[in-house]
């Protein structure tokens, strides 16, 4: 693993546990295995950014983290969520945690973010090949991974 | 005095933590006004008068940039203060934004404490 790949690690974990403990009123225990959820019914959402770098993120997540993370987040209790609302506050946390990784990251000069796109794996694979981070919440695991091009984000701009 | 607020964001999910904040924050708002993009919410401040506006950027539609860009023209809401919340916090943006018009930037992840404190900002500058 490269200098860059361990900052990019590091920003995940600090950027993801903010946002979880600041929004969702979730903490984090500790890391997961980033492999487990391969196989899994998970809850996922992606999204593209391009600028300078231009890259990919993907957030995926136990259904039952998905459920009481849009819980926390709206303020409703659980049995009260809709699935439409978990993709919701999914994309939201997809956004949120790839906007302040690329916030930290430092070599950024520009991105935009492109709409997270729901979706729900019976069977998860990543679909994202990047730097991979995953964390134990209460009741399940919660995935990140970041993928960073400074390369053709250089020769296109 | 009792806030009218004008939300826009393109995440229904958003919008509903933007006022859940706000009551947990003790801010007193009288009216939610709520657009899913800049030009809904042009529409939302031609009907209604508001006290702050609260835009995210990338929405589609009309995105936060040209709805701020648009409110700063001839129209009559050149004066009503605009805060951004957005997760993009580089140098860049901020510095775009605000020279669009936008009085205050808010950097997700926020809670009660930040929000509560930047309306108090910008509204005081406004009252000034």
């Amino acid at each position: 693993m490269n200098e860059l790949d361990h900052l990019i690690g590091a920003l995940l974990h600090s950027c993801s546990e903010h946002i979880l403990e600041t929004m969702f009123f979730a903490a984090v225990f500790d890391n997961a295995d980033s492999q487990a959820s391969n196989g899994c019914k998970r809850v996922a959402s992606r999204l593209h950014f391009h600028g300078k770098p231009s890259g990919d993120f993907e957030v995926d997540a136990d259904p039952g983290i998905a459920r009481s993370l849009t819980a926390g987040f709206l303020g409703i209790e659980e049995n009260e969520v809709t699935p439409a609302q978990e993709d919701q506050v999914m994309a939201e946390f997809c956004n949120m945690t790839c906007g302040s990784a690329l916030s930290s990251l430092g070599r950024v000069e520009y991105f935009s973010l492109e709409t997270p796109e729901a979706s729900r794996p019976h069977e998860f694979a990543p679909t994202v090949d990047g730097v991979r981070r995953a964390f134990l919440l209460e009741g399940g695991t919660l995935s990140v991974c970041l993928r960073v091009d400074f390369e053709s984000a250089a020769q296109s701009g | 005095m009792a806030l009218t607020i004008l939300i826009v964001d393109d995440s229904p999910a958003m919008r509903a933590f933007i006022r859940r904040v706000a009551k947990l924050s003790g801010i007193d708002v009288d009216c939610y006004l709520e657009a899913a993009n800049g030009q809904e919410a042009l529409a939302q401040l031609a009907a209604h008068p508001v006290d702050a506006v609260l835009t995210d950027i990338n929405m589609p539609v009309m995105d936060g940039e040209t709805f701020v860009r648009e409110m700063r023209g001839d129209g009559p809401f050149q004066s009503t203060p605009v805060i951004v919340i957005s997760t993009d916090a580089t140098t860049e943006r901020i510095q775009t934004m605000h020279e669009l018009g936008a009085v205050g930037y808010l950097q997700k992840p926020f809670g009660p404490e930040q929000l509560r404190n930047e309306l108090d900002r910008v509204l005081g500058v406004r009252h000034e």
